[in-house]
């Protein structure tokens, strides 16, 4: 087993965390005009959950919770320009006015790659939970089903 | 008016499945509402001219529509699979007695036969006449397995889904052919075709045919489904469902006719069911399979009247259709009654029943009388008509027909007569239960219908003419006579009566055994041995090492590029761009090598991680960050992966045989020359130049966003990646479902070894 509780590995993921958030928030707003995008940014955010995995901070739930809720956002990005009659997928772009930061453009693309960053990040949980890291927990569950030992 | 009474139907089908438990068996009463509703249409569309329309079309591209169109014959149909289903529902209420536990389910799926029914003789698109034969076969499963706890019960409902549901197999098949070889989906618009492609197509839709209509040797599941409730049996297997098959080579004689695989098949299948199904008929003591054999020689006798096609024989087998759904839908519900009343149908056990039930007698004797072919009553039309079909034709096509047509008569009369002393005759009293109105009202109805068509054979003649015009490809139709006059057919006819009476006088009370079942124990067995063959195929294909299974599926992806071998042109090959390509390109080369002969689980997945990021380093010299990003991305993520995956094994690899090493690394390397041979294939067949400043123009305008890549995915093509997180989705829940899965295996195995 990998030794994921050595103080370093502890301490610089912990430092490390903010920053990468950050970073992933960045692609998730950045993409739709410069490099980056909801995939990218739901890989970064795996990426730190998978590490504080590792290092004992944080245990793998709610995968599936979170790509239910991203399927839903995606497909209601998709579906609701049918409402009002536009083509499956119609883009709306919003433009605002923000001080001191100027005009802020933003449309649907958002939402929908915030729903793929969902769905990633489940994915990756699930696969977390899929091969193990519960183990990793700092505190790890109590074994109610392995019987008496001996 | 097509769309609202098939809207009618589903309503309230879907108000019974709610409310049925709670309606009980007043659910029948209400459920007979639509039909009612169905057949006034039909009554009031009878004759009429223009053909009645509706359609929806779903995917103009693939002519996928549900299109509806009521002609002369639709219109007969609907009046049979509507009036009849009217009497049936009431017939219900009275079968099923007060406190019958499931009569709103019975009621529901009922209805939903009768709404797939209607549909099926709509039909005009082939799909849509598909669509509703499949539901016929489906709602007739659930109502043959209505008493669901009874093994044989459900024995019976496999087996007639199993023939029916293949049927509609080789009838997807077959519509396939034929469509394609008339270039048209519509039935009405069918022109003759020929062709090998439309003879096999022809032949496939026969077999179709034939399965529904439980035509030798499909016949078995026929007499087997006689396990249903008596009412599904009059409905279903008498008067409409073993139709479908009819109806299907009836509307489609005038574009297949011409095809003389077709007729074969056809007079094949129907002389053969025609003698069969009545020799079973004479043997058989239960008096509903007695019926039920009877049925198989019945329909036999309809697909060799509409195969042979000449517009007599058409309007001798829509006449015998309309005669058949009235005698025979009569004859099912009064042996229902005698079934309820005295308990039993077993010809040995019931006696002097024509004095005890003399209105069921009475309209056994029309009814049965009618189906024998005597006057004055309908059948007695129908047969001169058939009789006069076959004196018509020429060659060795006659002799086959008549042959049919005659022989299958003087049985048709022999089982009658057989039947009506064996169920009514003398012999010790039958103790009944008392009398109920709607079960003895609704056969009376039918019977006397017979003899009503008879006497205003004008009207009929002017309702079933049309019809026959439009089944015979617009030929011009004799008219029906009362009285044909002397002629040959009329002693044909006279001999007939009089030598089928005589054997059915003669075997009448005569004791006997049953047949015993071969055909059916030969169809089970051959369900039996499909499933069978399915689990050992599944067993020997899907067993579990998933090494063989990568192997397996990289080995077949590398077969699938061989094709595009010839598609590959060297014109737009260069060797690089910048130099740092090629050494890129040798990085990559170096790491897969590598890792084909690295020997343990981290090394290999250095290896790994090291071909992954120099193709990141490859994208970025291309100019696309994009990729470049999320590849670094997706690399690191499997590097995560392999670090908790290494914890479960091994440091090493385990100590394979070089053999299976060997082979690996072939499939490994052919891969790659199958994903070469790929590209190089689409690179060097441009079809167009990319449309890349539409793509620019159009990302920033419509998809108010400077990266293309970016707004392709979320914009342009954001269908596909609707499709691809979809995909994403299920495989997060597939990891879930095997990780739990694994979890609960471990501790049973623990939990067994601690114990």
């Amino acid at each position: 087993m990998i030794d994921g509780s050595a103080p370093m590995i502890r301490l610089g993921i912990r430092a490390a965390s903010p920053f990468a958030v950050i970073v992933g928030c960045y692609l998730l707003f950045a993409g739709h005009n410069n490099p980056g995008g909801g995939f990218a940014a739901g890989l970064v955010f795996g990426a730190v959950l998978a590490l504080r995995t590792i290092a004992g901070f944080h245990r793998p739930t709610y995968g599936i919770a979170l790509v239910a809720a991203g399927v839903f956002v995606v497909a209601g990005v998709a579906l609701m320009p049918l409402l009002w009659g536009d083509p499956l997928f119609d883009q709306q772009v919003l433009s605002v006015e923000v001080p001191l930061l100027g005009e802020i453009k933003t449309g649907s693309a958002l939402p929908f790659d915030i729903g793929v960053a969902a769905i990633v990040v489940g994915t990756v949980i699930a696969a977390l939970d899929g091969l193990g890291a519960a183990e990793f927990a700092a505190d790890p569950p109590a074994d109610s089903d392995r019987g008496e030992p001996g | 008016m097509i769309f609202g009474l098939l809207v009618l139907h589903v309503a309230v089908c879907v108000v019974l499945a709610c409310a049925g438990r709670r309606l009980g068996r007043s659910s029948l009463l209400v459920g007979a509402v639509p039909p009612a509703c169905s057949a006034l249409w039909g009554a009031s569309r009878l004759g009429a001219d223009p053909p009645a329309t509706a359609d929806v079309t779903w995917v103009s591209g693939l002519d996928l529509a549900m299109t509806f169109r009521v002609d002369a014959f639709a219109g007969i149909m609907t009046l049979i699979v509507s009036g009849i289903g009217v009497l049936v529902f009431v017939y219900a209420f009275g079968y099923f007695g007060p406190g019958a536990a499931h009569t709103g389910r019975f009621a529901t799926t009922l209805l939903a036969f009768s709404t797939s029914m209607l549909g099926l003789v709509w039909a005009d698109s082939v799909w849509t006449l598909f669509v509703f034969w499949e539901l016929t076969s489906v709602t007739s499963f659930l109502l043959v397995g209505h008493k669901s706890t009874d093994a044989q019960v459900l024995a019976a409902a496999r087996r007639a889904l199993m023939v029916t549901a293949g049927g509609g197999l080789v009838l997807l098949a077959g519509l396939l052919l034929v469509t394609g070889a008339a270039g048209t989906t519509l039935i009405s618009e069918l022109a003759p075709v020929d062709g090998t492609a439309a003879t096999v197509g022809a032949v496939l839709v026969m077999i179709a045919a034939a399965t529904k209509s439980a035509q030798v040797p499909f016949h078995p599941w026929l007499p087997g489904a006689m396990v249903a409730p008596t009412p599904v049996s009059a409905y279903l297997h008498a008067a409409t469902m073993v139709k479908a098959g009819v109806v299907l080579v009836a509307v489609s004689g005038p574009a297949l006719s011409g095809i003389g695989a077709w007729k074969g098949c056809g007079l094949a299948f129907g002389v053969a069911s025609i003698v069969w199904g009545a020799l079973g008929a004479l043997r058989h003591r239960d008096a509903k399979l007695i019926l039920a054999w009877g049925t198989v020689s019945q329909l036999g006798m309809l697909i060799t009247l509409f195969s042979v096609g000449t517009p007599m024989a058409v309007l001798a087998a829509v006449s015998l259709l309309v005669a058949h759904a009235l005698f025979k839908g009569a004859l099912f519900l009064i042996v229902g009654e005698i079934d309820v009343r005295a308990g039993t149908r077993h010809i040995d056990e019931l006696g002097g029943l024509a004095r005890s039930m003399p209105v069921a007698f009475a309209a056994a004797v029309l009814a049965g009388l009618s189906m024998a072919g005597a006057p004055p009553l309908f059948g007695f039309v129908a047969k001169e008509t058939a009789i006069q079909a076959a004196l018509g034709l020429d060659g060795p096509e006659a002799w086959l027909v008549g042959f049919g047509v005659i022989g299958g008569s003087v049985l048709t009369v022999a089982y009658t007569f057989r039947f009506l002393i064996a169920v009514f005759g003398p012999g010790p009293e039958t103790p009944l239960s008392p009398r109920r109105h709607a079960l003895s009202v609704p056969p009376a109805v039918l019977a006397v219908a017979g003899i009503a068509a008879f006497a205003v054979l004008g009207r009929i003649d002017a309702v079933l003419e049309p019809a026959a015009v439009r089944l015979s490809g617009g030929a011009a139709v004799e008219h029906l006579h009362r009285w044909p006059g002397l002629e040959p057919a009329l002693a044909i006819s006279a001999v007939v009566l009089v030598i089928g009476a005589i054997v059915g006088l003669a075997m009448g009370r005569r004791p006997g055994q049953a047949p015993a079942d071969y055909a059916g124990r030969w169809t089970d067995a051959s369900i039996d041995g499909t499933v069978a063959f399915g689990r050992a195929t599944v067993a020997r294909v899907q067993h579990g090492s998933l090494p063989v299974y990568l192997v397996t599926m990289a080995a077949v992806a590398t077969m699938a590029a061989i094709p595009f071998l010839a598609d590959i042109s060297l014109d737009h090959l260069v060797a690089w761009h910048t130099p740092l390509q090629g050494v890129l390109a040798a990085a990559v080369v170096g790491a897969a090598v590598a890792l084909c002969f690295v020997g343990t689980r981290l090394g290999a997945g250095l290896a790994l991680g090291a071909a992954g990021i120099t193709v990141a380093a490859v994208f970025v010299i291309h100019g696309a960050p994009d990729l470049a990003l999320t590849q670094l991305l997706v690399e690191a993520a499997i590097v995560v992966g392999f670090v908790l995956a290494f914890g479960h094994l091994s440091r090493s690899f385990p100590m394979t045989g070089l053999r299976w090493r060997a082979v690996r690394i072939t499939v490994a390397g052919l891969g790659g020359v199958a994903v070469v041979i790929g590209l190089g294939a689409a690179s060097g067949n441009p079809v167009a130049a990319p449309p890349l400043a539409e793509l620019a123009a159009a990302s920033v305008d419509e998809g108010g966003g400077s990266n293309i890549v970016n707004v392709i995915l979320t914009d342009i093509r954001g269908l596909d990646t609707l499709g691809e997180v979809l995909v994403l989705a299920t495989v997060a829940l597939g990891v879930q479902a095997l990780a739990r899965g694994l979890a609960s295996t471990e501790s049973s195995a623990s939990g067994s070894s601690a114990s």
